[in-house]
């Protein structure tokens, strides 16, 4: 079935049906809350209320980050496992992070995550390189290899800080959302980038497409390949950077959203683009909640990060099984 | 039918005298003009002699001209792949670029395109260098079919040609009516129309690569340049997509210029022939020209017969077994 044609209409159409199912998952998730069920008095209410919004707006942020990242980097790489926690980019953005926080001062840190981000970018795409060519093998080589290396240097810090220590690393580590107090100014700034990112996506959408179907094809059709990674690549560092500053390492989400999304409208970036940015904010805000009324039932705490690791982990596995071998296939 | 006259190198000009191209043409050479003819004729034969229509007709206005001259191209530095390479792929022809593997064809296409800068050298496009070109302006001139097999990202053939249309579609890129029927042409053309609907993964080779040829007339461009587009069909497809680039350099006046390594093949089609061995023009001209014993054997090594087809007067080329005896030129 091939879609109908992309019309102005169309497109505004589709943002607006898009924002609106974002805007009703965020108004739910406010409204019927998980965590702090009671509250004494009126004050105590709108205090309860005002702390779930914070959380809502930290999850969209980080949400509608982690699935544009996710969708330009597998554009870009030209592969449909391409995520910022499955290639290092949140590892790398983490360690820079806890060491900035630990050794530098709380306020360098995010900016520190967003050039350990961009170094890790910069090392993928280097190792994976090879004769100006992309290998989709090395490049998750790299990936994994990274990770473990980040993984390491986390643990050889909370072996050397003092024990109190040890345990905000492992929580922040974790991917969690509201967890360290407010933080309205990053929450704004993370957001402020996300929809920026969007909007510089959907003008480099067309490129996407191109460089997605082959590289020469691409520059033949009038793309600046290089010029379009380097841009790519350093907005989905600070997407990526930013979201680990606000919410510790979330994995996944920039591989789940962007692939329902593409069986949902099929391959054209224009417009999945627009659609990551309130699909990738409404699924994390939906994976928070769920987070929430588990700790609601449970009296437990459940980092939404694990959570959707534990949905990301077979979502991968299928992935590698179906559209991954097809596209090796084809080649 | 034999041809001996001026070399397929140097008639750019014939095109800009006829057709008032603004560009000036470098050199003049008349006597090119009945010998070019008896070749469209000829190849008019070919084909039933029906739907050729006479050279007039065709705008050439539109038709580019590719000139490459003392072009040098090195991927890793001491190992030149182009070793100041110069030729011309004369507007409204088409061109055959042939050679043993690691000569340059391809390297030499993608500079031709403008996807590789040389080191020295320039290429110019209908007279004009291409780097003064705006990235998108070539675009909406030159065509490329890549030898890398388009991935299957779950495009549609319809969708996978409407990317054709990029260099004419604004930033949020928004198709037009235009644009659509530009597609849509494309697929008749190609006859890729009866499977439109369907994922590009789904479609045997010779189907996908007809789909890319496809793609790259959706771009309407002057000139398309080709990298071995016949690698992976079948005779029938071979002679699909040969006799739709002869179609589109005969009825539609493009500059058509494509690598391959069919040696029979393209010497039954092409206007002129260009040769290449270790970065160089080891021979250009007409097919009869170059496809000789005698000019082949050195460059690849081998033992090469040639026989004439009676019938259109081209040349053909035979395996030769080892044991068997000494050339016989046909």
């Amino acid at each position: 079935m091939s879609p109908r044609p992309l019309t102005p209409a169309r497109y505004v159409a589709s943002l607006g049906a898009w924002a609106a199912l974002w805007l009703t998952v965020a108004a739910v998730a406010v409204v019927v809350g998980g965590r702090l069920w009671t509250w004494d008095s009126r004050a105590q209410l709108a205090d309860v209320l005002w702390l779930r919004l914070e959380w809502v707006a930290t999850a969209s942020a980080v949400g509608a980050s982690l699935a544009l990242a996710g969708l330009a980097m597998q554009a870009l790489l030209r592969n449909p496992l391409a995520e910022p926690y499955i290639l290092g980019v949140s590892g790398g953005a983490g360690l820079a992070y806890v060491l900035g926080s630990l050794f530098l001062s709380i306020a360098y840190a995010p900016r520190l995550a967003v050039a350990g981000a961009l170094v890790t970018v910069a090392l993928v795409y280097a190792i994976a390189r090879r004769r100006g060519r992309l290998e989709p093998y090395t490049l998750l080589l790299a990936g994994v290899i990274l990770n473990a290396f980040y993984a390491a240097g986390i643990m050889l810090v909370t072996a050397v800080v003092r024990p109190e220590q040890r345990g905000e690393i492992a929580v922040w580590m974790m991917g969690n959302i509201g967890a360290f107090g407010p933080q309205w100014w990053l929450i704004a700034e993370v957001a402020v980038q996300a929809v920026g990112a969007a909007i510089l996506f959907a003008f480099l959408a067309k490129g996407f497409n191109l460089v997605a179907v082959g590289e020469d094809t691409a520059g033949a059709l009038g793309v600046r390949v290089h010029r379009l990674r380097v841009v790519t690549f350093v907005a989905a560092s600070l997407l990526a950077g930013t979201s680990v500053a606000l919410a510790g390492p979330i994995g996944f989400v920039g591989l789940i959203c962007p692939h329902l999304l593409r069986m949902l409208l099929g391959p054209d970036h224009r417009r999945l683009v627009p659609a990551a940015l309130f699909f990738g904010a409404a699924f994390l805000v939906l994976a928070d909640l769920a987070a929430c009324l588990w700790e609601g039932a449970t009296n437990r705490s459940v980092p939404v990060g694990v959570l959707t690791a534990m949905c990301g982990g077979p979502f991968f596995i299928y992935l590698l099984r179906t559209r991954w071998r097809r596209r090796m296939e084809v080649r | 039918m034999a041809q001996t006259d001026g070399s397929a190198m140097t008639n750019s000009g014939d095109e800009a005298k006829r057709g008032g191209s603004p560009h000036p043409p470098r050199e003049e050479r008349p006597r090119r003009e009945s010998s070019l003819a008896s070749l469209a004729q000829n190849d008019s034969a070919r084909r039933g002699g029906q739907d050729c229509p006479p050279r007039d007709k065709v705008s050439a206005r539109d038709a580019a001209s590719l000139q490459a001259e003392g072009l040098t191209f090195a991927y890793t530095p001491g190992e030149p792949v182009l070793a100041g390479l110069s030729m011309t792929a004369p507007a409204g022809r088409l061109t055959a670029v042939l050679g043993p593997n690691g000569s340059g064809k391809t390297t030499l296409l993608k500079v031709l395109v403008g996807l590789l800068s040389p080191s020295a050298g320039q290429v110019r496009l209908s007279g004009r260098p291409l780097a003064s070109y705006r990235r998108a302006d070539l675009a909406r001139r030159l065509a490329y079919v890549p030898q890398e097999t388009l991935a299957a990202v779950g495009f549609t053939v319809l969708e996978t040609v409407l990317l054709g249309r990029s260099p004419h579609i604004g930033a949020l890129g928004f198709e037009s009516d235009a644009d659509w029927r530009a597609a849509r042409d494309a697929l008749r053309l190609t006859e890729t129309d009866r499977f439109a609907e369907r994922d590009l993964a789904d479609l045997s080779g010779g189907e996908r690569q007809r789909v890319i040829v496809a793609r790259a007339l959706a771009q309407q461009p002057d000139a398309v340049l080709l990298d071995e587009p016949t690698s992976f069909l079948d005779i029938r497809h071979q002679h699909g997509i040969y006799g739709l680039l002869r179609h589109l350099v005969s009825d539609r006046g493009k500059t058509v210029v494509t690598v391959s390594h069919d040696l029979s093949l393209a010497s039954a089609y092409a206007d002129a022939v260009v040769l290449l061995a270790r970065g160089e023009v080891a021979a250009a001209g007409t097919p009869q020209e170059v496809i000789r014993p005698e000019v082949l054997e050195p460059v690849y090594e081998t033992p090469i017969q040639v026989r004439t087809d009676e019938t259109t007067g081209r040349p053909y080329v035979l395996p030769r077994p080892p044991g068997s005896r000494k050339t016989t030129y046909g």
